[in-house]
C-alpha cells in the first residue's frame, strides 16, 4: 500500500512525514521523528506509557492512527520542557523521587500535566483518578501522587512534604 | 504491536460515509475512537479492508434535548457525556456508566458512546493474540465449531461488557441507525441477536447515528464490579431506572450486564417493583434475587473471576443500583 | 550534624532528569544503521516432538534477511548451574511449553517478519502434557526431560535433626496446606534485545539485564567465542524484579540473526511474549507443620513445598530454597525439616521474583496467627517470641550479625496504632502483620565479588567504573552518591561508567539484593584509596599531615581549620605534574562459605548480612461483595543504614504495591490447557494508583558492621512482609483463616458464607 504524506503539528513544529494508513501515531513519533520518549509497553491502550496530548487532552498514541492526528496539536514528553528548563511538574517528579525505572514516567507526566492544566490544585482523589490509566510497576504511586500534588512548590525541601513529615513525627 | 494493513477513508459528511459503507459493506469498519476496534485488529481478530473514520463528522458529536427526550450523537466522546449536567439529571445511570469505562486518560477523550455500545462481545478464550489462538481448534467466533467457555456449546457465548449499553437499556434508549437512503429506529432491547459471533442486529452498511433517551424515568443508577477501580471491563454490572410518583414506583427497568451476549433486561424483576414504595428494601431484595436467578442461565465462565461469584454478585449489583436510584444521594 | 555530606540525605536521583525529559534511552529506543526486525517463532503446543521444520518459504519472502532454527546452533544446552543444563536456545527435538522457541527470522520491517513467521512450517507430533505439579509427579506419560524421573527437577532437603523428637515435646501442633498460583513480573519495559557484530567480529548486545556479565558468559559459550568478544552494553532498564537475571533465548536468537545477516537486529517482545517467553513466578503448594510450647514458641517445624517450575530449570535450585530461607532467617527454627520439590510441567519457565514464595510466607504467618489464636496470645507477642535476634545462627548455619527485627515490629506496631485497633475494629475491618527477612546476597563463586575503578580527569572530575547494573531501583545514583561522598565531590562531578562488560569488571548482578553491599562497597573502597592519594598531595601543598584533612564540596581542607584548603582540581593537577596517578581500584568479596551449595550442601554462611522487616496493614472488606479496600499500610525495615531515604521509601512503597496489593489481592495467572489466559496488561491485574492505600514508611538502622556505612538489603523484604500482612489483615477482617492466595473477592465471599452457615448451624 502506498505511503501518504501528511503534516503533523508536534510540540509546536510542523513535521512532514510519509506514513502508511496502518501506522499508529506512536510508531510515527518513535520510528520517524525519533521522539522515543513515548513508550510502548502494552500496545493495547491499557498501560498509559504512550500517553501524549492531542489538542491538550491526554490520549494513548498506540491506539491513535497517525492519520487521525492530522490537524491536531500533538505534544509529547519531549515538548514539556522549554529547552533545558523543566516544568515544575518535571522538577517535582525528580525532587519527590517519583521516578524509578522511568519507563512509565513520560506517560505519567503527560496525564498529570493535563490534569494540572485543568485543575492546578487537585486533591489526592482527583490525582489518583487522573492517573488511574497509567500503570507503574516500581513506585506504588505514592511519590508520583506527591509529586503531582506538590508540583507548584519550588524545588528541593518541598514545604508540603516537610509539613507532612512534621505531622508524622 | 502492529496493525494489519487497510485503506483509510475520512469522509467529510455523513452522506459520504453512508455511500462508502454502502459500497464496501462487510469489507469496511467504522473507526470512531478506536479503543475497541484497533485492539481487535492488532490481535488479528478483525482484518477490515477499509476503515471509514468518523473524525471529520463533528455533526455526530452532540448532546441535545427536547421536552421528553435526550439525543446523543454516536461520536460523542465519553468525557462530554460524563461532564453533561443534562445527562446527569435525566440519565444518571449513563453518566456513571461512562465514568467507569476504562480510565480517564485512556478512554474518555477518544472513546465514544457509539463505540462503547458497539464494542464487540468478549471472551477470555477469544480476545487473545493470533499466537494464543493457534495450535488449537478455532472457536465459534473465530470461525470454528467449538466453545472453550462452555462444553458442547452450539454457539458463541462471548459476553457483552459494555457499561454504556447496560445503562442505556435500563433507560429504555433507542438507537437510530442510518444507511444510504434509509433511517430506522430500534429499541436497544431489540438490537441484539442471540449469538455472540455477530451480537448486533445491524447490517454491515448501517451506521449508528444517535441515541435517543426518553426522559421517562425519574431516577436511574448504575453499579458494577471489576477487579480494579479503573481500566477493567466489568465482570458483572447492573443498571436500573425508576419512574415514581411521590414515593411510589410506577415503573421500573432492571438490566444486568456483563453476564450474557447482551445486556439482560429482566421483565419479572422489573415488574415486581411496580407499586412498591421507594424505601421498600424488601422489594428491592426480591427483585435483585429474581434478577440473579434469571441471569444465571446466561452466563459462562469467560470474563475472569469465577462464574459462581459473578452470578452471586448480580443480586448485590441490582440491589445497590436500586438503593442508589431510590436515594440518589448515596454513592 | 551528620558525619556525611551526602550519605543519609534525601538525594534526588541523578538519572531522573533524563527520564522526565524523555531522553533516557531504553533498548527499544536504539537506532542503528540498517537495523533489522527480528521475531521468534514459538511452539503453539505444550508438549510435542518436532518432526520437521521447513523454512524455505519464509526465507524466500522478499524482505526476509535470515531465518534460523536449531540447526544453525551449536546445540548447546544452557543452565544457570552445571547440573541444570536443560534448555536449548532454539529447540531441535521437542517443545515443552506453549511459547518454546523453534525458529527466528530477521526482516526489513515488522510486517515482513511476522509474515515470515507464518510461512515457517513446523510439523509436530503432539505428546501428552502435564500442567500441575502433583499430576506431573504422578504422570506415567513421556517425561518432560528424559533424565528426570517423576518430572522432579530439583529436590532441596534441609534437616537440622531431632525434628520428630521435638514434635513429641510440643504442647500444640498444627498442620496446614497453603496454595498460591503463578504471578508475573510485568516490568514496564517489555523485553527487547538489540544485537550487532562490530568491525572486529565482537558481539554487541543491548538488553535489560540483572547483570551484564551474567549475559556475556552464556553467549560466549553458545557462540564458542572468547568472553572479550561479547560486549554487553549499558542501557536504561525498565524494571526487573528478578525477571532479568539470566540469559533469555531471544538474546541468542537475536545475535545469531545478526551474525547471519551481518546487520544489527532488534527483537522486541509483545506483552504476551514478555509474560510467557521470559520467566514467571512459581505456583506453590506448601504444607507447614508446626509444634509449639504453651507460650507459642516454635519447638519443631516441618515444611514441604511443591513448586511448579514450568518447562526448564532456570534458577531452580535457588528458587526451591529461598522461600524456606526467608522464613528460617526471620523466625528461629532450631529444629526443622524442609523438603522443597521443583517439578517440571508443560508451562512457561519459572524463575526468581521479588515476591517469590508469597503463599509460602503468608501461609506460615497465617498458621502462626492460628496458633496464637488457639493459645490466646496476641499476634505481635507470638512473633516477638519467635523472631530472630542478633548474634544467632540460622537453621542452615549462617551467623546473623546486625538484626533489629524486634525494633521494626515495635515501630510498626506504634505507627499503625495496632494496640488500639487489634480486636477492636468495627466488623469486617481487619489489621494484620507480616515479618520477613531477606539475605543480602548468596554464594556466587567467581562472580561473588565486585570491582571498581576510579580515574580523575585534569578538571577535577572523576570517572567511576563499576559492574553494578541499575534496573530502575536507583543503583546508578547509589554508586554516584558513595563516590561523591568519599571523594568530596558533588554528584554532578561523578561520571558513571557501569554495567558494561567491556569496560567494567564482573559483579554479582542486581538480583540477589547485593548491589549496595558488594558493588557499592567496592566503589567506596576505590574512592577511599583515591582520596588517600589526593590527601597525600594536598598535605604536601598545605604542609600538614594527611590525617588532618577532609574533603567536601570539591575542596580538601584541614579539619580544624577549613580556611586552609586546596581545591581537588588543583590537587589532581599537582599530582599529575609530579608524575603520580590519581586513579584507584577497589574490590569487595563477601566472606561467605564457598562450600555452601543449594542442593548438595545447603549449610554454611550464606551471606554477610540479613535484612529484617515488618509490614502492618489495615483493611476493610465489603461483606456483600468481598471487595477489599486497603486503608493504610505501615512498612518498616531494618536496612542497616539508609544511604538515601528518598530511594528507600520508593522501594518500600513499590514493595507494598507488588507484594501486598497485587500479590495478595489481584495478581495471579489463569490457564486453559497450558495457555495463559491473562498475559496482557489489561487481563493481568497490576495495582493502579486509584486503589493504593496511604503507605507510611519507617526506616530502622541497625548499622551492619560489614556493610558500606552500615547498609544492607532494602529492596525485597517489604514485598514479602506486605504479602503476609495483607493476608493477615483480610483474615482478621472476615474472621476466617484463608489457605488459598491471592485473596480474591470470590474466595472471600465463599469464606464469609461458609462461616455464616456454620454459625447458623
Amino acid at each position: 500500500m502506498e505511503k501518504i504524506k501528511i503534516i503533523l503539528d508536534i510540540n509546536g513544529l510542523p513535521q512532514e512525514v510519509e506514513i502508511s494508513s496502518n501506522d499508529t501515531l506512536l510508531e510515527v513519533l518513535r520510528d520517524q521523528l525519533d521522539l522515543t520518549g513515548s513508550k510502548e509497553s502494552c500496545g493495547e491502550g491499557a498501560c498509559g506509557s504512550c500517553t501524549i496530548h492531542m489538542d491538550g487532552k491526554p490520549v494513548r498514541s498506540c491506539l491513535t492512527l497517525a492519520l487521525e492526528a492530522e490537524g491536531t496539536k500533538i505534544k509529547t514528553v519531549e515538548g514539556l520542557a522549554d529547552g533545558d528548563r523543566l516544568t515544575d511538574l518535571q522538577q517535582s517528579f525528580i525532587d519527590h523521587g517519583a521516578v524509578q525505572c522511568g519507563f512509565c514516567t513520560p506517560g505519567m507526566l503527560m496525564s498529570a500535566d493535563a490534569l494540572l492544566k485543568d485543575n492546578p490544585k487537585p486533591d489526592k482523589a482527583r490525582i489518583k483518578k487522573a492517573l488511574a490509566g497509567n500503570i507503574c510497576r516500581c513506585t506504588g504511586y505514592t511519590k508520583i501522587i506527591q509529586a503531582v500534588a506538590h508540583a507548584g512548590n519550588p524545588r528541593n525541601d518541598c514545604p508540603d512534604c516537610q509539613h507532612q513529615n512534621k505531622q508524622k513525627e | 504491536m502492529r496493525l494489519p494493513k487497510f485503506e483509510y477513508i475520512g469522509p467529510e459528511t455523513l452522506d459520504q460515509a453512508l455511500d462508502l459503507l454502502d459500497r464496501h459493506k462487510d469489507d469496511a469498519k467504522i473507526l470512531a475512537g478506536g479503543t475497541d476496534l484497533l485492539v481487535r485488529m492488532k490481535k488479528g481478530l478483525l482484518q477490515p479492508k477499509v476503515l471509514i473514520s468518523l473524525k471529520a463528522l463533528t455533526e455526530l458529536s452532540y448532546i441535545k434535548e427536547d421536552d421528553d427526550t435526550i439525543f446523543i450523537g454516536s461520536a460523542t466522546p465519553l468525557a462530554d457525556i460524563i461532564a453533561s449536567d443534562l445527562v446527569q439529571t435525566h440519565a444518571a445511570a449513563l453518566s456513571t456508566a461512562c465514568d467507569k469505562v476504562g480510565a480517564v486518560t485512556l478512554q474518555h477523550y477518544r472513546g465514544t458512546i457509539g463505540g462503547n455500545i458497539l464494542q464487540n462481545t468478549r471472551c477470555h478464550h477469544y480476545n487473545q493474540s493470533a499466537f494464543h489462538r493457534s495450535g488449537r481448534q478455532p472457536c465459534h467466533k473465530d470461525g470454528g465449531k467449538i466453545c472453550y467457555a462452555r462444553d458442547e456449546a452450539d454457539r458463541c457465548y462471548s459476553t457483552c461488557q459494555s457499561d454504556g449499553a447496560t445503562a442505556l437499556m435500563a433507560l429504555d434508549a433507542e438507537l437510530v441507525l442510518v444507511s444510504k437512503g434509509n433511517e430506522r429506529t430500534v429499541k436497544l432491547a431489540d438490537f441484539y441477536t442471540a449469538d455472540g459471533i455477530m451480537p448486533f442486529a445491524m447490517e454491515p452498511h448501517e451506521l449508528l447515528k444517535k441515541i435517543i433517551i426518553p426522559k421517562t424515568f425519574t431516577t436511574s443508577a448504575y453499579q458494577r464490579l471489576a477487579y480494579r477501580s479503573a481500566i477493567d471491563y466489568p465482570i458483572v454490572c447492573a443498571a436500573v431506572s425508576l419512574r415514581t410518583s411521590g414515593t411510589t414506583i410506577d415503573d421500573a427497568r432492571v438490566v444486568v450486564g456483563a453476564m450474557g451476549r447482551s445486556p439482560l433486561y429482566f421483565a419479572q424483576a422489573s415488574s415486581s417493583l411496580k407499586g412498591k414504595d421507594i424505601i421498600d428494601t424488601d422489594a428491592f431484595h426480591a427483585s435483585a434475587v429474581q434478577a440473579m436467578n434469571s441471569a444465571e442461565a446466561f452466563a459462562v465462565h469467560n470474563a475472569g473471576s469465577t462464574l459462581e461469584y459473578r452470578v452471586t454478585m448480580v443480586e448485590q449489583m441490582v440491589f445497590r443500583a436500586l438503593e442508589k436510584a431510590a436515594q440518589p444521594g448515596i454513592v | 550534624m551528620s558525619e556525611y555530606s551526602l550519605i543519609g540525605k534525601r538525594m534526588p536521583r541523578v538519572d531522573s532528569r533524563a527520564k522526565v525529559m524523555g531522553k533516557a534511552k531504553f533498548t527499544a529506543d536504539l537506532k542503528l544503521p540498517g537495523l533489522l526486525v527480528g521475531k521468534v517463532k514459538r511452539s503453539p503446543y505444550a508438549h510435542a516432538r518436532i518432526l520437521s521444520i521447513d523454512t524455505s518459504k519464509a526465507a524466500s519472502l522478499p524482505g526476509v534477511k535470515a531465518v534460523v532454527t536449531g540447526d544453525d546452533t551449536e546445540g548447546i544446552k544452557w543452565g544457570v548451574f552445571g547440573y541444570t543444563r536443560d534448555q536449548q536456545f532454539i529447540q531441535t527435538e521437542k517443545v515443552r511449553y506453549i511459547g518454546d522457541e523453534v525458529a527466528g527470522v530477521a526482516a526489513v520491517d515488522e510486517e515482513t517478519a511476522l509474515k515470515a513467521l507464518d510461512l515457517i512450517q513446523v510439523e509436530y507430533e503432539e505428546l501428552p502434557a502435564v500442567y500441575e505439579p502433583m499430576e506431573a509427579m504422578a504422570s506415567e506419560t513421556e517425561r518432560i526431560h528424559e533424565d528426570f524421573p517423576n518430572n522432579i527437577n530439583i529436590h532441596v532437603n534441609i534437616d537440622t535433626g531431632n525434628v520428630d523428637e521435638n514434635f513429641e515435646k510440643a504442647y500444640y501442633i498444627r498442620e496446614d496446606t497453603f496454595t498460591a498460583p503463578e504471578e508475573s513480573y510485568f516490568q514496564a519495559e517489555p523485553y527487547t534485545v538489540v544485537a550487532n557484530f562490530d568491525h572486529e567480529d565482537c558481539l554487541e548486545v543491548w538488553c535489560p539485564n540483572g547483570g551484564p556479565h551474567m549475559k556475556s558468559k552464556p553467549l560466549s559459550n553458545a557462540f564458542k567465542i572468547p568472553l572479550h568478544k561479547v560486549k554487553i552494553k549499558k542501557i536504561s532498564i525498565g524494571g526487573a524484579f528478578g525477571g532479568r537475571s539470566e540469559i533469555c533465548p531471544a538474546d541468542y536468537i537475536c545475535a545469531l540473526l545478526a551474525k547471519k545477516t551481518n546487520k544489527p537486529v532488534r527483537i522486541q517482545f509483545t506483552r504476551e511474549e514478555n509474560t510467557i517467553g521470559t520467566r514467571q513466578g512459581h505456583a506453590m503448594i506448601t504444607t507447614h507443620k508446626t509444634g509449639v510450647d504453651k507460650e507459642g514458641r516454635v519447638l519443631a517445624r516441618e515444611t514441604t513445598c511443591y513448586m511448579d517450575g514450568g518447562a526448564y530449570s532456570s534458577t531452580g535450585p535457588i528458587a526451591t530454597s529461598v522461600p524456606f530461607l526467608s522464613m528460617e532467617q526471620v523466625y528461629r527454627m532450631d529444629s526443622v525439616r524442609y523438603n522443597g520439590y521443583r517439578i517440571y510441567t508443560n508451562k512457561p519457565i519459572r524463575g526468581m521474583i521479588r515476591t517469590h514464595g508469597r503463599g509460602f510466607a503468608a501461609g506460615l504467618d497465617t498458621q502462626l496467627d492460628m496458633i496464637a489464636d488457639h493459645l490466646g496470645i496476641d499476634p505481635i507477642e507470638i512473633r516477638l517470641r519467635n523472631v530472630r535476634k542478633p548474634g544467632e545462627y540460622t537453621s542452615t548455619k549462617s551467623l546473623v550479625g546486625s538484626c533489629a527485627m524486634d525494633e521494626t515490629i515495635h515501630t510498626a506496631v506504634k505507627r499503625s496504632g495496632w494496640k488500639e485497633k487489634y480486636g477492636q475494629l468495627p466488623p469486617f475491618h481487619g489489621i494484620g502483620i507480616g515479618t520477613n527477612s531477606v539475605q543480602t546476597g548468596f554464594p556466587m563463586g567467581i562472580r561473588g565479588g565486585s570491582q571498581s575503578f576510579i580515574k580523575f580527569n585534569e578538571d577535577g572530575e572523576a570517572f567511576v567504573m563499576s559492574g553494578v547494573v541499575d534496573n530502575g531501583q536507583g543503583n546508578d545514583n547509589m554508586l554516584v552518591q558513595i563516590a561523591a561522598e568519599e571523594l568530596g565531590l558533588l554528584p554532578e562531578d561523578i561520571h558513571l561508567v557501569s554495567a558494561d562488560t567491556e569496560t567494567t569488571s564482573s559483579d554479582p548482578g542486581s538480583y540477589s539484593q547485593v548491589s549496595t553491599f558488594v558493588g557499592g562497597q567496592a566503589v567506596q573502597i576505590a574512592a577511599k584509596k583515591c582520596r588517600k592519594k589526593l590527601f597525600d598531595v594536598a598535605a604536601k601543598i598545605l604542609k600538614v599531615e594527611p590525617e588532618t584533612l577532609n574533603a567536601e564540596n570539591r575542596m580538601i581542607f584541614v579539619k580544624d581549620n577549613p580556611e586552609k584548603s586546596v581545591s581537588i582540581k588543583k590537587a589532581v593537577r599537582v599530582s599529575l605534574l609530579n608524575f603520580t596517578s590519581v586513579n584507584a581500584e577497589g574490590g569487595y568479596w563477601p566472606k561467605v562459605d564457598m562450600k555452601r551449595e543449594w542442593v548438595k550442601n545447603p549449610y554454611g554462611q550464606m551471606c554477610e548480612a540479613f535484612s529484617f522487616g515488618t509490614t502492618i496493614v489495615e483493611v476493610k472488606v465489603d461483606p456483600e461483595t468481598g471487595q477489599v479496600e486497603v486503608l493504610n499500610a505501615t512498612a518498616c525495615q531494618d536496612v542497616g543504614k539508609a544511604l538515601n531515604p528518598l530511594v528507600l521509601e520508593g522501594q518500600f512503597e513499590g514493595s507494598v504495591a507488588m507484594g501486598g496489593q497485587g500479590g495478595m489481592l489481584t495478581e495471579y495467572h489463569d490457564w486453559k490447557d497450558g495457555r495463559c489466559l491473562n498475559s496482557t496488561m489489561l487481563d493481568y491485574k497490576l495495582p493502579l494508583a486509584c486503589d493504593m492505600p496511604d503507605i507510611h514508611c519507617d526506616i530502622v538502622e541497625s548499622i551492619e558492621p560489614k556493610g558500606p556505612y552500615g547498609a544492607k538489603e532494602a529492596g525485597m523484604s517489604i514485598a514479602m512482609s506486605a504479602a503476609q500482612a495483607y493476608a493477615g489483615a483480610v483474615c482478621n477482617a472476615i474472621g476466617v483463616y484463608m489457605d488459598s492466595f491471592p485473596l480474591t473477592p470470590d474466595k472471600i465471599i465463599a469464606a464469609i458464607k461458609e462461616k455464616q452457615s456454620c454459625s447458623e448451624k
